[in-house]
């Protein structure tokens, strides 16, 4: 490590290099930073590269298809031809809102000649709530989001549905970019902090939790690694996590600059009571600390008039033991009350409640109502006025508490300071090194920075990391999110390591492409719907995805965008859209998760079938997908089974994968069969009798098109063939309109499951 | 070969021909379009990547690239395996080694007293064992076999067994709670998230039967163990290497069989319409293969619900041997089963198979915290019929060469007592496990616990130390078989463990 092969100078001092790009010595810790490993692209400034001229007028609707339309005539390739635009308007849909067109939209669509008619859809789509619903759930991914701890338990994050809602209104209202992300990272520590705010930081406490640690001292390392890494991932696209327990192995990040990372976190606390984790008072830090002051008052001047009442009892029982009407054990207690009283508890009555010891106090709390009864008769006509008096001043009392401010399972800091952060050799929390300070990765930066500035609440720690990752010269912030933005569009990332924009991650398919995005996004200050629309009304997107052999051979992957390449829509999109299909859909906006039906024999799989799974009922089981409750340990498999991600940490990139148990899930599964009969009614209540028309309109429901001749002569063989096959399997039993029903249902359920239905081209 | 394994990285293709380029994995190891055939051995996904080739579905291009990016068919191992399947019998719950198979005299001897020199150890619980007196062993051991292995009366058929056991009697582990104790013995790791031993297993070599998942586990018919589906969890792999749940009974896969009466002949047509309206779609998108991956993997479901009734079906099993492995006797009746399904599974080449005995909690599983006795006598009477049988019928079949049997639950139990001072607590610093046939050197028993049979001391055996080994004995080297994501290789046994050589024959 310390051999020297070459020395530069760098922040005016000579440094040794390493290996790993690492230059050892001083005064940013350990390791300073070889100059080739700051010359990696994404660690370079945004510069604005100039838009190419192309003389294609007509090709090009905006700056992207210049950038692009280079890059293919470069390669020798031709861009496909503009989709059809039935298909446009089912992908921008699909794309925007992760809902197909309905054939109304369809129609009105087709029918507007005007050139403005897709820019129109476009901000239709753009100012719908369900846009934040599709694009929330596309963050949450990246973001680990989930609403259970996992582990042995499984307990719940509560309130972390406001979470999920907070996203999806960010999406809604174009929250800025800058801002989304300093919210989320410090929405307790920037000016003006409130409730909204600070649900935000709900972001850094969603990772797994075991409330039964087999090693508590690492497993708070490990939860801060959680957090490291998500938040590397997330913001920078950088995979810091690495260097845990040693440098980097591949990337100009030392063990340092993990710690420094990591020590911005390091206040991290955890509200719990015993195993359950717990939610906060949200608001303003004058109004939280108002409300809970005024809550302590009112508990002490509870705490007094009970206090009273106690001796006042006291009193009463001793005298009443005095004089005999009051037993101090067997015989029996002749008083009708005190008969449900064990006598230990009498006994303790007449103890002073200054000296009773915590089991006399838990048997009174045990007994009171019937204490209360007791010495109420005991009393004497002033005593008894005296009780009332305090019962009186309890239930004024009661009204004096104000109303509960709304809760958040959110980040917050005990004070202005926290515990220095060392770097653990080999990660090991009991092997500790050196002291590190706040601070960012080396690589990045030109020195240390100055050191945050506290609040009363809080170390002012993570808005410093969030003022500098929302610096607009910040290299990778808007490189990583564009880039993300482009990715869900397109199907891959310009950079297809959408996590990892190091040097080992992917080269950008086109850099001046990526950084002209980058500093657009900037300079329109951080709007997220202004991209949207850059993207899609470029003539990029408006491509068909018509393949072509000459370029399939040049660029298989589509990279450099010949074609629009098409997918497979992700799980959530394609239960929405068989929901929206089958006229089932419930577009009720956000609130608590919904517990869509799980089969008996998939709740069997836990150790208390059925726990933390209180099936909905079936309106709100059909809301929305991104509304489904996200138990770690437990997934509705309609979601699971099409590659619904790892919720244990970040995920930017689904997997497509195809396999049987998929084909099972939706042949034979509960929710397909409900969905493909509810489509069946759908199509007899709007379409008649006829099944020429039924066709028709199921077409038009779930594809956006007209069946062709052939497809036409495909499905009325097939129902012809269905109903003989039922009615003869069913040997006499079933009636026709049984089996015309049944075998429409069937017709349906095909529907559902083809390709074209799960695929966006 | 671990320059074989590293191929298997998928490259993001996209990103390939960019200039300055270099062709590498998304940080996770996938890619958006992972098709069934890099996935590779889960759920049946060399099956499909085998007959799409054999069908011609992918072009020879893309057949090329599979092979060399994964999988057709099972994928070679890194050295000459000694067992093509495992059996994994996993005691949810903790079974009380000293009990069972670790012989403790001076334990006994002492029973009653309280415990001597308790070591400093500060992870662990003292209140639950401060104070408490020393159990001593409830049953009597004896010397079984040629071998003279000992074991417990309460296991007195598979006793009969001891020659081909090798008891590992210096296992520890790292937690005391059963939720991150079952995922540290099921994934190498006390955290969430990390894929399980079988998809490990299974990402290494593949399947050998198309009509069969590679990976299945059979739960306990009193309930699934803490923290369910992620103990046989793909983690961060892609979900086809998951272990696929087989119920005794019933559809032996969930949503296996047509439901509301349908029929195979009725959904044969809706299958026949499905691949047409497909390959009319199709003509616009000529060149995409996971589109006809698609229409292929319902015709693969088509054919696994007539193979998957047929693997579990025991009517064509003898009554005898139905008898020999419980099957007759409420006690046994349910663990035997699923130790006959797991014998017929392997037969047809599934990989790996884990049964689970213990359910749900306290004394539905091996967690006897309140009576030792009561709980072992049931659990014990449970299995030890099956599993002797198991042993006994793979060996008559000449499976038992090549199948590798793990016996063992997520840690052991206290010496000291618990409750009425006939319970006992977890106890993951010294426990045993056994392993039989695939390579394994049976008659002996290895390592050791101290005198009171808390602390393993001799020849300790870690969890990751257990899980190289039974790699080993597929024929994956632990330090090569790697997985990457998040930028760095991934391991099952992360930067530890060992194999046991001495276990091996």
């Amino acid at each position: 490590m310390w051999h020297s092969s070459c020395v530069v100078v760098l922040w005016g001092l000579f440094c040794v290099v390493t290996p790993a790009g690492l230059l050892a010595d001083e005064p940013y810790g350990r390791h300073q930073i070889a100059t080739d490993a700051r010359d990696h692209w994404s660690f370079q400034p945004i510069r604005r590269p100039q838009i190419p001229s192309v003389d294609e007028p007509a090709w090009i609707r905006n700056p992207i298809d210049a950038f692009v339309l280079v890059r293919l005539r470069e390669a020798g390739l031709k861009p496909a031809p503009p989709a059809l635009r039935a298909t446009l308007l089912r992908r921008v849909y699909l794309d925007l809102i992760g809902l197909p067109p309905t054939p109304a939209e369809l129609d009105a669509f087709l029918g507007d000649a005007s050139p403005a008619a897709f820019e129109k859809v476009v901000d239709d789509l753009l100012s719908r709530p369900q846009y934040g619903e599709r694009w929330a759930r596309h963050w949450l991914d990246v973001v680990r989001y989930a609403e259970t701890n996992g582990y042995e338990r499984d307990g719940l994050k509560p309130q972390a549905w406001r979470y999920r809602d907070w996203v999806i209104d960010a999406f809604n209202a174009d929250k800025p970019y800058d801002r989304f992300l300093i919210e989320q990272l410090a929405g307790d520590e920037v000016a003006g902090s409130n409730a909204e705010t600070q649900i935000a930081t709900t972001m850094l406490r969603l990772g797994p939790w075991d409330d039964e640690p087999a090693d508590p001292l690492t497993d708070r390392y490990d939860q801060l690694d959680d957090i490291v890494a998500t938040t590397s991932a997330t913001f920078l696209g950088l995979t810091l996590r690495c260097a845990r327990c040693h440098d980097h192995k591949f990337e100009p990040f030392s063990q340092q600059d993990y710690t420094r990372w990591q020590a911005i976190f390091a206040p991290l606390k955890r509200p719990q009571k015993d195993r359950a984790d717990l939610d906060r008072d949200l608001g303003p830090h004058a109004q939280v600390a108002a409300h809970q002051a005024l809550i302590k008052q009112c508990d002490a001047q509870n705490a007094e008039v009970q206090q009273q009442v106690r001796a006042l009892e006291f009193q009463v029982c001793q005298r009443a033991v005095a004089d005999g009407r009051l037993p101090l054990g067997p015989p029996a207690v002749t008083l009708a009350t005190t008969s449900q009283m064990p006598v230990d508890a009498i006994q303790a009555l007449t103890i002073d409640p200054a000296k009773r010891n915590d089991n006399q106090k838990k048997l009174l709390v045990k007994h009171a109502a019937a204490i209360q009864t007791l010495t109420r008769e005991l009393a004497t006509a002033e005593e008894r006025g005296r009780f009332d008096d305090c019962d009186n001043q309890l239930t004024t009392n009661k009204s004096a508490y104000p109303a509960p401010l709304p809760k958040g399972y959110v980040w917050y800091e005990a004070g202005p300071t926290s515990d220095a952060s060392h770097v653990f050799r080999r990660g090991d929390p009991r092997n500790v090194g050196d002291a590190v300070d706040p601070g960012f990765p080396a690589v990045l930066v030109e020195g240390p920075p100055a050191p945050p500035t506290p609040t009363e609440h809080s170390t002012g720690r993570r808005l410093q990391l969030a003022r500098w990752l929302s610096s607009p010269d910040h290299p990778l912030t808007a490189r990583v999110m564009v880039n993300r933005l482009w990715q869900h569009h397109f199907g891959d990332g310009i950079v297809s390591t959408e996590n990892d924009f190091g040097t080992v991650g992917a080269a950008p398919a086109n850099r001046p492409l990526l950084d002209w995005l980058a500093s657009e996004f900037i300079a329109g200050g951080w709007r997220i719907k202004q991209m949207h629309r850059l993207l899609v009304l470029s003539q990029t997107y408006q491509m068909a995805s018509t393949s072509n052999p000459a370029a399939e051979k040049v660029d298989p992957a589509g990279a450099l965008m010949w074609r629009f390449f098409p997918r497979r829509i992700e799980a959530e999109a394609l239960r929405d859209t068989i929901l929206a299909i089958s006229g089932q859909l419930n577009p009720a906006v956000g609130g608590p998760g919904v517990y869509p039906k799980i089969s008996r024999e998939v709740l069997e799989t836990q150790s208390r079938p059925g726990d933390g799974w209180p099936a909905s009922e079936p309106s709100q089981a059909a809301r929305r997908s991104v509304y489904v409750f996200l138990k770690r340990t437990l997934l509705v498999p309609e979601l699971e089974v099409l590659d619904f991600p790892s919720t244990e940490e970040t995920c930017e990139q689904r997997v497509v994968s195809t396999v049987a148990p998929q084909a099972l899930t939706f042949l034979n599964g509960e929710f397909i069969h409900e969905q493909a009969q509810a489509f069946a009614q759908r199509l007899i209540k709007e379409a008649g009798a006829d099944d020429d028309a039924r066709v028709e309109r199921a077409y038009r429901l779930a594809f956006c098109r007209s069946p062709s001749a052939q497809e036409r002569a495909a499905v009325r063989d097939f129902l012809t063939r269905q109903r003989a096959q039922i009615e003869a399997d069913s040997q006499g039993k079933s009636t026709p309109a049984a089996a015309h029903f049944k075998a429409l249902s069937a017709l349906c359920l095909v529907l559902l499951n083809t390709n074209e239905l799960a695929y966006l081209q | 070969m671990s320059g074989n394994m590293k191929s298997q990285r998928i490259v993001s293709a996209r990103s390939a021909g960019a200039p300055g380029d270099l062709p590498r994995l998304t940080p996770c190891g996938r890619t958006r379009r992972e098709f069934i055939w890099q996935a590779g051995g889960g759920f049946v996904g060399t099956a499909l990547a085998y007959l799409l080739a054999q069908d011609g579905f992918i072009n020879r291009a893309l057949a090329a690239e599979s092979s060399k990016a994964s999988t057709l068919s099972s994928k070679p191992s890194h050295f000459a395996p000694k067992a093509k399947s495992c059996i994994f019998l996993f005691m949810y719950g903790g079974p009380s080694h000293v009990d069972l198979f670790d012989p403790k005299p001076e334990l006994t001897k002492r029973n009653g007293q309280p415990m001597p020199d308790l070591e400093n150890d500060p992870r662990f619980d003292a209140k639950r064992t401060n104070g408490r007196p020393l159990l001593g062993s409830l049953w009597p051991f004896s010397k079984r076999g040629q071998s003279g292995l000992e074991i417990a009366s309460l296991f007195p058929k598979l006793g009969e067994c001891v020659d081909d056991m090798a008891v590992i009697r210096s296992c520890h582990a790292d937690s005391f709670a059963h939720g991150s104790g079952l995922l540290q013995m099921n994934t190498g790791s006390l955290r969430q998230g990390y894929p399980s031993l079988g998809s490990w297993v299974t990402y290494g070599l593949g399947t050998i039967n198309q009509n069969l998942p590679a990976y299945v586990v059979m739960l306990d018919h009193r309930g699934g163990p803490i923290g369910g589906a992620p103990n046989w969890g793909a983690g961060f792999m892609p979900a086809g290497y998951q272990g696929t749940q087989f119920r005794t009974s019933g559809d032996p896969i969930i949503d296996l069989s047509p439901r509301g009466g349908v029929t195979r002949a009725q959904q044969r047509q809706q299958l026949d319409l499905l691949s047409e309206l497909g390959e009319m779609h199709r003509r616009h998108l000529p060149h995409d293969s996971e589109l006809s991956a698609r229409l292929e993997s319902y015709e693969l479901a088509f054919r696994m619900q007539q193979h998957a009734p047929e693997a579990v079906d025991l009517a064509s099993e003898s009554p005898q041997m139905l008898e020999q492995y419980g099957l007759n006797n409420p006690t046994t009746e349910k663990f035997g089963r699923r130790c006959l399904m797991a014998r017929r599974l392997v037969e047809r080449g599934v990989r790996f198979v884990q049964v689970y005995s213990g359910g749900g909690h306290l004394d539905e599983n091996w967690d006897a915290h309140t009576s030792v006795k009561k709980n072992h006598e049931l659990h014990c009477a449970e299995i030890d019929q099956p599993v002797a049988t198991l042993l006994t019928d793979l060996k008559d079949r000449g499976l038992l060469d090549e199948t590798l049997v793990v016996w063992g639950g997520e840690f052991g139990r206290t010496p000291t007592s618990q409750g009425d001072n006939q319970g006992r607590d977890h106890n993951p610093r010294g426990f045993s496990m056994w392993m039989a046939g695939g390579g394994i050197k049976g008659g002996q028993a290895y390592g050791a616990t101290d005198d009171f049979g808390y602390a393993a001391v001799e020849k300790k055996v870690h969890v990751h130390d257990l899980h190289a080994t039974i790699l080993h004995l597929m024929g994956l080297d632990h330090e090569a078989l790697t997985f990457f994501r998040g930028g760095r290789e991934m391991r099952l046994t992360d930067v530890e463990g060992k194999v046991l050589d001495e276990l091996i024959a």
